[in-house]
């Protein structure tokens, strides 16, 4: 296979001490506050080449002053106060900490918030599979990951069970705690397995943490020990954020918390770890990664209503004479660096062909006709890339093809839109003029948050000619603008995010006054009392647990208090496009539509528990669309002129499993309306659209040479292969998936679309064969049009030989047209 | 290169044994990893939809506030409408609900919970109970196993309803044409008469020279499983009995004719014929255009234009099943997404009632010969044994042997319950109907 390249592969089995070169020990500085502090140390070792290598467990571990605190393994246990080094030696290489240690002797009695709540995290009590479900488990219900230690210290000291749908208690209220008979609490006898426990032995009772918790109730189970001053954790830090490691290698984490007053604290033992994906790698209770297979994969850790997470790539063979690889913008900057860490050469430069296809699939939704074609390839002009981009972004189809991108986010349908075709087409066309003037990202969202009247972008809050229910309106522009799910917090707090179901509740309060007369869409003033037939003129929204009046509040829970005859979402359009949130899931969006992943994929499904593949380089974009006043073309135009972009899809023995990381380009399925315009295109047979009727009683049809793309709506015409090949009929945010499926499979074989036009008599191949063009020249026109490509010389003189030995050369040219438009390399993007 | 590669190329060259060898040994596969619970009787489900809404007082629950009298049945006891005289000659074979409680007061809201038990979320969309069938249930004989006859004609709103949603394409359901229509035939499941032996096997001589370049630099899951998809497509194509299913004219003059020769009848008739043939699921929606909406002029509605249909039909289907020994594995739920008010309009006409309303049911382990539930003396509201659309699915899952306390996980990795009942609970089985 010569088009692989091929790359010096150097074992990785070096023997142990013969190449480090340096020995460094994390964390290199650090101050232990408190009794009861301890430090986990991590020894991390390089060699010559940067590569680094976790030895903890081989080195030799010394404490320079053993009457102020003791090691047991890498972990040291503070004794008294005053200052120490702690050394790790490993083959002649040695790495010092320097320790401070100080309030040793200050008491300070175990809290509920602390340590209870963070036992429960660790040993998974709180997790939703557990406890930590919506609706708990076995009656008892405490909140995920501890994320509302006061809801889990009434329910644990005052006893009684949680309802999803309202605030009532469930049950007889009884304490899961004895005061009198401690090691009666029904909180250690579960999970100690002496009362019968649905989720089986949790707890040792000679445990540490079975010890912790029956001090605490002996204590008389306090909330928290100087409630109010006590600091608050107000993050987990992770070191190493990200964690390259060779397969079957091993590697620890530290984590430290970091709380209110300053101090910090080593959380490493105090944390529940998981891997997001243990066929990569897995991670055990105290934090320690074993690398599985090559791949990338994210450690998550949580604590006490917090989530982290460190990223984790594990790397094949180190690559002695790995390339240096061109950059064209500062998107390469980031892909690169990190391809490189992970030890993936990318790909080389797309061929010219590839480019053209590319590109002008995914500016314009279109191939590039043959004639365009051959001008691209036989053009010498080192420019011609770009010019080919600004040509493409200013061109007609540009506006046709993003107009459809923005009509499927922004849900354009008669049934979305007021039941009206009036009304669809009118939002339609607003977004259209919004893609044609280029109208920068932030007023387009903030007109269609505040909408209202009978302005076409208020057309989107009347789904079946109804105002939906604030939740709903809310989440759906949350999702849309902030790239963020919060569906799941409207019946509960979140079971993964620190999304609550009081902040959904506030964030629909926006929307709370939100009312139709006829088509007109208003905000109903506070002061006034609008009732009529039409409104019922109830415009306080309810808590749907606690019953209570819900104010408008932002996410981060400054509560707005709107004008009572003003527009609320005015407020919320403003606050919302000036959050990083806004720019990022924005141009996190636009990505995915040019690589077929998001840097955060699904690309608004942005969480903690979700993380970035390219934190930095998703920061970068962000600012660069701020900085250019949310320029949408600029963005575009800024992906397709990077390297990343332009990298060939074919791929080399560093990068043909990668998937995630831009090492090439990933080849996607092409979506149900390129793809017909595509076999248009190809055949020179245009595709007729009847009107919102199935095949056979038409009473109408969209006009002559309409493209897929340019129809406004999914459901004022009809199309049997739109519906075959999954066009969304926009009733909730599309999720195109391009998945094949057997109906596509049986239209192949048989269905009009191919069969049809192959029969035309006006389409390309008609055209080719009356001109009197040869088999040569109509097989390589084809696959221009096709593929954007001419034939390999084998592969042409292979479709001539089948073509001669077929005999019958029109039946035989439409065959080879039909294989044409069945191949892979067609129904893709690549 | 890969296996997958190997395959694909036997397929297309080697000759129609070869191949269709490789893709029915699949099946069996396929057939023997699907654990079906050994008690169930149930293998397939013919839902008969009533698009629209039957009035439940004018027909299976008849009340002092109709117009239409009740009469005797064969079970003694059950009385129902007169407007079903030919259903009332075999209510030994049916059993009836009358205490449904359901959600959603328009016809979309309605129809949505009813095929998929849940409430319109614009957030997401959910899997219909048929794709969930299929998918629990596996395909049977090549027939494809998911079927909806007849399409809407204007609007595909509500047979998105019936699709699989995230569980993907391949449980969708294959929608097709009007069976009653002249020249009914399935689109795509023959082969354009141009299309010769000789020109099947060009074009394949063509597609391995043209992909194979591509292929050999990419191979992806997608393409494995475009393969399968294009081989189980040839093998629909070819293999008779799959063509057959779909073929009304196998049908006798008279056996048309005992369904009705209307698209109510006729789709009843093809779904027949389909779980004959293996399908698992099969949506007969003969009454399109909401025809039970009957705002106005309830009472002609019912008594001219709607009930004659449903009596000869559900009656034809249940006696033609049980006549070919098919009753026993094939669930038939005659309903609609709601039914009507009890008092009647300025217009003469009833109104969207979710609140209590009637079904039907038959065969597939089904207890027949009983009414479950009662509602109140004027039909506004259920007096004793309130059934969800949960807890019928749940029944229906029950009898198929589908585990209906199952949650399946949506994308984002919310939990969704196959059989989503009132009050974010599980359905349960209604135990009575359950044989």
């Amino acid at each position: 296979m010569k088009l692989l390249l091929t790359f010096l592969i150097l074992p990785l089995a070096v023997a142990a001490g013969e190449r480090f070169v340096s020995l460094k020990t994390a964390p290199a500085e650090v101050v232990l506050s408190g009794p009861r502090a301890t430090q986990q140390f991590l020894a991390i070792a390089t060699d010559a080449a940067g590569t680094e290598r976790d030895v903890t467990g081989e080195s030799q571990w010394v404490v320079s002053n053993p009457a102020l605190a003791s090691l047991d393994g890498a972990r040291l246990k503070a004794a008294a106060d005053g200052r120490l080094t702690v050394t790790a030696a490993y083959s002649g290489l040695k790495g010092q900490s320097n320790v401070r240690m100080e309030g040793t002797q200050v008491p300070r009695p175990v809290g509920f918030t602390r340590e209870i709540t963070a036992i429960f995290t660790k040993r998974g009590c709180n997790s939703t599979a557990c406890h930590g479900g919506v609706k708990g488990r076995g009656g008892f219900k405490l909140s995920n990951n501890a994320l509302y230690p006061k809801d889990d210290y009434e329910w644990i000291v005052k006893g009684g069970g949680y309802q999803v749908l309202t605030n009532e208690v469930k049950g007889e209220r009884i304490p899961r705690i004895d005061l009198k008979h401690p090691e009666n609490s029904l909180l250690l006898r579960k999970p100690a397995m002496q009362t019968p426990h649905g989720g089986g032995k949790r707890l040792e009772a000679d445990s540490e943490d079975y010890r912790t918790m029956i001090e605490w109730i002996r204590a008389g189970a306090p909330y928290g020990a100087g409630q109010g001053t006590q600091p608050r954790l107000v993050n987990l830090e992770v070191y190493p954020p990200m964690a390259v490691m060779p397969d079957a290698g091993r590697r620890g984490l530290l984590v430290t918390a970091r709380f209110s007053d300053g101090h910090t604290e080593d959380f490493t033992h105090q944390v529940l770890y998981t891997s997001n994906d243990s066929e990569v790698a897995t991670v055990n209770a105290d934090g320690i990664i074993s690398a599985r297979r090559k791949g990338e994969t994210a450690i998550l850790i949580r604590a006490a209503g917090h989530v982290a997470s460190a990223g984790v790539g594990v790397i094949g063979p180190v690559i002695a004479d790995y390339p240096a690889v061109p950059r064209a913008n500062f998107i390469d900057g980031y892909v690169f660096a990190k391809l490189k860490k992970f030890q993936i050469v990318p790909s080389g430069l797309s061929s010219d062909s590839e480019f053209l296809r590319r590109v002008c699939l995914d500016l314009a939704g279109a191939l590039p006709p043959p004639k365009r074609a051959r001008q691209f390839l036989a053009s010498k002009d080192p420019n011609k890339r770009e010019k080919v981009v600004d040509a493409l972004i200013a061109s007609p189809e540009f506006v046709d093809y993003w107009t459809f991108r923005f009509a499927d986010i922004f849900r354009v349908s008669i049934f979305s839109n007021g039941l009206s075709s009036k009304f669809s087409e009118g939002y339609w066309e607003w977004i259209r003029n919004n893609v044609e003037t280029n109208r920068p990202y932030d007023e387009v969202a903030r007109e269609r948050i505040s909408a209202e009247g009978y302005s076409p972008a208020s057309r989107h809050f009347l789904p079946y000619n109804q105002i939906g229910p604030p939740g709903e309106v809310m989440a759906e522009e949350v999702r849309v603008f902030f790239g963020r799910r919060l569906d799941c917090a409207q019946c509960h707090n979140h079971p993964y995010e620190n999304w609550s179901q009081d902040q959904f509740w506030g964030m629909a309060a926006f929307f709370s006054r939100l009312f139709k007369m006829g088509p007109v869409v208003f905000d109903h003033p506070t002061n006034m009392d609008l009732s009529s037939k039409d409104v019922d003129g109830k415009i306080e929204l309810l808590h749907p647990r606690t019953k209570a009046v819900v104010k408008p509040a932002l996410l981060d829970h400054s509560p707005l208090e709107p004008a009572p005859d003003g527009n609320p979402r005015k407020a919320l359009a403003a606050w919302m496009t000036a959050q990083p949130y806004f720019a990022e899931a924005a141009v996190n969006r636009i990505w995915g539509l040019f690589f077929a992943r998001g840097i955060v994929e699904p690309v608004d499904d942005f969480r903690s528990t979700n993380p970035p593949t390219h934190p930095e380089l998703l920061a970068a974009l962000a600012k660069d669309f701020r900085g250019h006043h949310y320029d949408l073309r600029h963005l575009m135009k800024t992906i397709v002129m990077s390297r990343t972009y332009q990298l060939s899809y074919v791929p080399n023995a560093t990068n043909r499993e990668d998937v995630v990381n831009y090492s090439r380009s990933l080849p996607r399925a092409l979506d149900a309306e390129v793809l017909l315009d595509a076999v248009a295109d190809v055949t020179g047979v245009p595709e007729t659209f009847p009107t919102a009727v199935t095949e056979g009683s038409s009473v109408g049809q969209a006009p002559e040479g309409t493209r897929a793309v340019q129809l406004r709506d999914p459901d004022t015409f009809f199309s049997r292969f739109l519906e075959i090949y999954g066009r969304s009929n926009r009733g909730a945010i599309p999720e195109r998936n391009g998945k094949p499926n057997l109906s596509q499979a049986l239209h192949m074989l048989a269905g009009d679309t191919y069969a049809g036009r192959l029969g035309a008599n006006n389409g390309r191949l008609a055209r080719l064969l009356a001109s009197g063009a040869s088999d040569t020249e109509i097989v390589d026109e084809f696959y221009l049009a096709a593929l954007s490509r001419l034939p390999a010389p084998g592969e042409r003189n292979e479709i001539l030989n089948i073509l001669s030995r077929r005999g019958g050369r029109e039946a035989g040219l439409k065959e080879f047209v039909w294989a044409l438009l069945s191949s892979r390399e067609f129904a893709e993007n690549h | 290169m890969g296996p997958h590669r190997t395959s694909r190329r036997d397929f297309l060259n080697a000759g129609s044994a070869g191949f269709l060898g490789l893709t029915l040994s699949g099946y069996l596969r396929a057939a023997a990893n699907n654990k079906v619970a050994e008690k169930a009787k149930a293998n397939s489900v013919i839902l008969f939809w009533l698009e629209g809404g039957p009035s439940h007082i004018d027909t299976w629950d008849p009340k002092p506030n109709s117009n239409f009298k009740p009469i005797l049945t064969n079970v003694a006891g059950i009385r129902i409408s007169e407007l079903l005289p030919k259903m009332a000659r075999r209510m030994d074979k049916f059993a009836l609900v009358r205490s449904m409680h359901t959600r959603g007061t328009d016809h979309p809201q309605a129809t949505h919970y009813a095929i998929t038990g849940h409430e319109i979320n614009p957030a997401m969309q959910f899997p219909s109970f048929g794709s969930i069938i299929t998918k629990e249930m596996g395909p049977r004989n090549a027939v494809p196993p998911y079927v909806l006859a007849p399409k809407w004609d204007r609007s595909r709103q509500y047979e998105d309803y019936f699709r699989a949603a995230f569980l993907g394409g391949e449980y969708d359901p294959m929608c097709i044409p009007d069976p009653s229509r002249p020249g009914f035939a399935v689109t795509d499941l023959s082969l354009p008469k141009s299309v010769s032996k000789m020109a099947v096997e060009s074009r394949s001589a063509f597609l391995n020279v043209v992909d194979k370049h591509y292929r050999a630099l990419n191979e992806t899951a997608e393409h494995t499983n475009m393969d399968a998809y294009s081989a189980q497509a040839w093998n629909m194509i070819l293999t008779p009995a799959v063509r057959d299913a779909f073929d009304l004219s196998k049908e006798s003059e008279k056996m048309k004719e005992r369904y009705g020769k209307d698209s109510v009848g006729q789709s009843c008739l093809l779904a027949r014929r389909l779980v004959e043939a293996g399908s698992r699921f099969v949506t007969a929606a003969g009454y399109h255009g909401n025809s039970w909406d009957t705002h106005s002029d309830n009472d002609k509605g019912h008594r001219d234009r709607l009930a004659p249909p449903l009596d000869r039909t559900l009656t034809a289907l249940v006696e033609d099943l049980d006549e070919r020994g098919l009753l026993d594995t094939t669930l038939v739920v005659a309903m609609g997404e709601f039914g009507r008010t009890p008092a009647i309009n300025p217009n003469l006409g009833r109104d969207h009632w979710p609140n209590c309303w009637s079904l039907a049911l038959a065969g597939g382990g089904i207890k027949a010969g009983q009414v479950v539930g009662s509602s109140d003396d004027h039909g506004y509201n259920v007096a004793e044994r309130v059934v969800s659309m949960g807890d019928l699915y749940a029944t229906v899952y029950k009898a198929l042997g589908v585990d209906w306390t199952k949650e399946i996980m949506s994308p984002i990795g919310r939990p969704i319950k196959i059989a989503n009942s009132l009050g974010d609970t599980t359905g349960e089985p209604v135990k009575e109907l359950l044989a």
